[in-house]
């Protein structure tokens, strides 16, 4: 479950496991200026400045360079996130167009926080674990 | 009359299977062949149910964009009156042989002012409709997805849109049946050309960008009612529509512009009035451009001039 933090306005979305960063983006009620939406014209692309995310689906080599591959260009629409990541926009910022679906995506996170919250407390540290059983 | 359509539009995608999965089913178009290209690369052919030539798109694998359209003339002299008129333009001009392309004879290849490859052809393996000819059925019973009766038209990209313009008249003798200028003053410039060899509304446009790109290339449909259905059916197909269903301004058409599994803009097109070379050209200024492109929307998208493969 990662999540996507927007640099610079430091927007936190909740992404689910598998989803590609425009998925994610247009789920939570963001958007910004993409194209195809299948790796073949390179207009969505941000930069990824922390974490790491991988292609599961084809692109065009045409759209990446060679030099793009390890520059932390992200090809947002077949990006998916293998850890957290933060991302910045190119030109236009990311423009929030629907409240009510951010809304619903910063409950997911929450959600997704308490859960992981609970289930460390549950554990505990190692022997603690063990003693309770 | 020397050219008569665009016969063929040989394109490139990323993924195979994903790009036959579109054009097959989401599509409707049907398989001829499948080959490897002297290059390595799979390639796939198809038709349209109401085309009779062996294919009209070939999808080869490997980037995207547009290799190569093929161009289907009359009569087999129409290839060399063509191809002195395009050496006298100043265009590089190459023979190419039957069986270069498969299911394709002799013909001439060149490299357009607008870099992009046209090959100019009179013979092509029939293998008929399928509907046939004999009492022939409106359509065949068991179309598949959109079923798209044949390969259109398709737009481009170059710096010089009036040179190009100047070459498709000159070489292939097209007339423009509308244009987009940026002023209606004398020095205005030919910013979009809408151009045609026959009745068909138009067969080739080209709008000012890079050099060498596609902008989209169409199928054919019969009516509104078809492209509406064509846009559900994209929504079953999780396929990303660009536009519409909506009206272009420019021809009159009714359209779809939506994006195969590589990213290639696709279009349904339907209707269109009837062309003429006599009929005065429609111009459209650059600032009711969006009405041109999109008639309902009144603007152009940000997609429109920025994806291009």
């Amino acid at each position: 479950m990662p999540t996507l933090t927007i640099h610079p306005t430091g927007e936190v979305i909740y992404l689910e496991t598998g989803e590609t960063v425009l998925s994610g983006l247009y789920k939570a009620g963001y958007s910004y200026t993409v194209g195809c939406k299948r790796g073949g014209c390179g207009i969505c692309k941000v930069d990824c400045h922390g974490g790491t995310f991988s292609y599961e689906r084809p692109i065009a080599s045409t759209v990446i360079s060679d030099e793009e591959r390890v520059d932390g260009t992200c090809l947002s629409c077949r990006a998916v996130p293998d850890t957290d990541i933060t991302i910045e926009l190119r030109g236009d910022n990311v423009r929030l167009v629907n409240p009510f679906l951010r809304q619903i995506n910063e409950k997911a996170r929450l959600r997704a926080e308490a859960a992981i919250a609970t289930h460390t407390c549950r554990q505990g540290p190692p022997s603690a674990g063990t003693s309770e059983e | 009359m020397g050219v008569m359509r665009m016969g063929y539009a040989h394109v490139r995608v990323t993924d195979l299977t994903e790009a036959k999965n579109h054009y097959a089913s989401t599509m409707g178009l049907y398989e001829t062949h499948t080959d490897v290209s002297p290059d390595g690369a799979r390639r796939v052919f198809y038709k349209g149910w109401d085309e009779w030539d062996h294919h009209s798109v070939v999808l080869e694998e490997g980037g995207v964009g547009v290799v190569k359209y093929g161009w289907k003339v009359e009569k087999s002299e129409d290839i060399d009156i063509i191809e002195k008129k395009a050496a006298g333009f100043g265009v590089t001009v190459e023979r190419m042989s039957k069986g270069e392309n498969p299911e394709i004879g002799d013909g001439i290849r060149f490299m357009t002012p607008s870099e992009h490859v046209f090959e100019v052809y009179h013979e092509a393996t029939a293998i008929g409709t399928e509907v046939g000819t004999h009492n022939p059925e409106a359509f065949p019973r068991h179309l598949v997805g959109v079923g798209a009766p044949a390969l259109d038209h398709s737009l481009v990209t170059a710096e010089d849109v009036q040179g190009m313009e100047d070459f498709l008249r000159e070489v292939f003798d097209f007339y423009p049946t509308e244009k987009a200028m940026t002023s209606l003053d004398d020095d205005g410039e030919c910013v979009g050309t809408w151009m045609t060899s026959n009745n068909q509304i138009h067969q080739f446009a080209v709008i000012g960008g890079p050099q060498g790109k596609l902008h989209h290339f169409a199928f054919r449909l019969g009516d509104w009612h078809e492209v509406g259905r064509a846009a559900d059916l994209m929504t079953m197909d999780d396929v990303p529509i660009d536009v519409g269903p909506t009206r272009h301004g420019i021809t009159r058409g009714q359209t779809v512009y939506f994006f195969d599994p590589s990213g290639n803009r696709n279009e349904v097109f339907s209707g269109g009035y009837l062309a003429f070379p006599d009929r005065p050209v429609n111009i459209w200024t650059v600032d009711q451009l969006g009405k041109g492109i999109f008639y309902h929307a009144r603007e152009l998208n940000e997609r429109f001039t920025t994806v291009l493969t």
